[in-house]
């Protein structure tokens, strides 16, 4: 029952009792709650006609980075004698400096203008209405009001940077790029050898191969380098991405997966990003910064979910990538991933796995107390769990997927580096 | 200021509606009512605000009850009555505060509130001191109450000026 209602009610059991007992006196009690309902009844805002305009000082920033927000109201309707506002933040925002509810009054056609500061996780932070509740001010009779004034913080993830992702699949695109494309023309690596034709240049016309052959002019051959298509799928299924201890194994995916990303646009690759998770989120393949931002904002948005349908990896949809093209996952993998694995190889595509490893995680943010094992237990168990994966990953290795573990308490990119030139030198 | 002004209203209403009990001869009743101004207290400390609604139905019920009797004040039963009514506004004037962002915007606003508030109170008063006159009630205890009653007000006005400076 409102306020209104039950003084309304007040009111009307003591005029009775003072009509059924036929003093005045009684009656007379009525006139203090009469005089309180009608003075609220004056002042009470006919309605609520606000106009708001939310400011964000900057729409796109790195996790934990404060975000000025500016919320100017304009009041187009009468005075309003009490108004509270309350600028609804997103959850997961937290609040580091002013207020985002205010008590005030707001006089017609008066601006009122608060500012506060918020920070949050990576992730999209969509500001929806700002709800205003009006009303005289003994507070009787309110009016609400939901106004909109959609604005979005996208918080975006942060990308290491790497200076080359070794990459080599089957199949390249005809533009010039950083990936030996199997085939002869104008590189810098050494290809094979040629008859001259009329226009090579003369120190490209191998001397020993003619002084084997005097027969016919052979020039060198060079590696052509081109751009290639790259799909970064990451894996946002819920039970291959571990949570403990309030962190989550899905973020350091995410930045693995931004930072690749970012590294193979850089090298002028065709990329797309998939975000296997509880729905299939598909990012278009495209080159360049555009592209470097469209991902960079999925990745801002991805989030671990559940799905009976994508459980495992078999329905990653492979339609979506070029045929031998080349597939960078960024997975924790699950021991049922690795056949779906085997097979993309089988396929022809190049598949590169970068792997944050969930048992290292796990075992750092183990509760350190309350725990019924001991710490050499879980050692010991971690050591267990460790060799049945690289039992595994050794597997996929053998089948020719390339796998790289990361210790997620390492610098990513200082991993990826050493790891990197390990598979360049082995494919030297 | 407001929560002070809150448990004034909650002493003074249910305090004058135990005396005007006492003054007819009724201490028994005026015991349970002084044992339920406690208990309205207590409910602030705890921050029910929904005993607010308990407290004046129960002050107004007191009220209409005294009058019924002959030979009842009705000046205590109207102050009963009228704190009440002041204490149950504060209980949820108290609430709508935790909007304000700052002391500055809180202040004002309970400024203007208690302005307003306190006019109605005055007017309230006044019809009480009028009802107490026509009935030839206007006592010493009636004009001692008016006292206590303005210099709290008073001191929490200057209080407020002071603060302000």
């Amino acid at each position: 029952m409102s306020r209104a209602w039950f003084l309304g009610l007040l009111l009307f059991v003591v005029l009775v009792a003072g009509l059924a007992t036929l003093r005045g006196s009684e009656l007379a009690l009525v006139i203090p709650v009469l005089l309180y309902w009608m003075y609220a009844l004056w002042r009470a805002p006919d309605e609520v006609k606000l106009e708001v305009r939310r400011e964000l000082g900057a729409e796109r920033v790195p996790p934990g980075t404060p975000v000025e927000v500016k919320v100017t109201v304009f009041n187009a309707g009468g005075r309003l004698e009490e108004l509270a506002l309350d600028d609804g933040v997103p959850p997961g925002l937290e609040i580091i400096e002013g207020s985002n509810h205010h008590l005030i009054a707001l006089g017609k056609r008066r601006t009122f203008e608060f500012k506060y500061q918020v920070r949050g996780a990576r992730g999209g932070y969509a500001f929806g209405a700002l709800h205003a509740e009006a009303g005289d001010t003994l507070g009787l009779l309110r009016t609400t009001a939901d106004v909109t004034a959609p604005n979005r913080l996208l918080v975006l993830p942060t990308i290491t940077r790497i200076k080359a992702v070794p990459i080599r699949p089957r199949r390249t695109r005809v533009y010039a790029g950083t990936i030996p494309a199997r085939v002869g023309g104008a590189g810098v690596e050494f290809f094979g050898v040629r008859p001259y034709e009329v226009g090579d240049p003369a120190r490209r016309i191998n001397w020993r191969a003619v002084a084997r052959h005097p027969e016919a002019v052979y020039s060198n051959e060079f590696q052509q380098e081109r751009v290639a298509d790259v799909a970064v799928v990451l894996d946002g299924r819920e039970r291959a991405n571990l949570r403990a201890s309030g962190q989550s194994l899905f973020e350091h995916s995410v930045v693995a997966a931004g930072s690749l990303a970012s590294a193979l646009l850089q090298q002028g690759n065709r990329v797309g990003l998939l975000v296997y998770s509880q729905y299939l989120q598909w990012t278009f393949p495209g080159y360049g910064k555009i592209q470097r931002e469209r991902i960079l904002h999925a990745l801002a948005m991805a989030a671990p979910g559940a799905s009976q349908i994508f459980e495992g990896l078999q329905y990653l949809p492979t339609r979506l990538f070029p045929l031998e093209s080349q597939i960078v996952l960024v997975s924790p993998l699950l021991e049922d991933d690795l056949s779906t694995l085997v097979q993309l190889r089988a396929r022809g595509y190049q598949v590169l796995v970068i792997c944050p490893d969930p048992v290292t995680f796990e075992v750092a943010n183990l509760p350190r107390t309350g725990s019924r094992y001991s710490k050499a237990d879980v050692l010991l168990a971690g050591r267990i769990v460790r060799l049945e994966r690289a039992v595994s990953l050794g597997r996929l290795r053998r089948a020719a997927v390339q796998v790289i573990e990361w210790d997620v308490s390492q610098p990513f990119d200082q991993v990826m580096r050493s790891a990197f030139r390990r598979l360049s030198g082995a494919r030297a | 200021m407001t929560v002070w002004a809150l448990l004034m209203s909650i002493v003074l209403g249910t305090g004058s509606l135990a005396w005007g009990y006492v003054g007819v001869g009724l201490p028994q009743l005026a015991r349970w009512i002084v044992v339920f101004g406690a208990v309205w207290l207590l409910a602030v400390w705890q921050r029910w605000r929904w005993f607010a609604y308990v407290g004046l139905a129960v002050s107004f019920l007191a009220a209409a009850l005294g009058l019924w009797f002959l030979n009842f004040p009705s000046g205590w039963m109207f102050a009963g009555a009228i704190f009440a009514l002041l204490a149950w506004d504060l209980t949820y004037f108290r609430y709508r505060q935790n909007f304000a962002a700052s002391d500055a915007e809180r202040r004002s606003v309970e400024l203007r509130h208690l302005l307003r508030l306190s006019m109605l109170a005055i007017l309230g008063f006044g019809l009480a001191s009028l009802a107490m006159m026509l009935q030839m009630q206007f006592s010493f205890d009636w004009i001692a109450f008016m006292a206590i009653v303005v210099a709290l007000g008073l001191s929490q006005i200057i209080r407020w000026f002071r603060n302000r400076a």
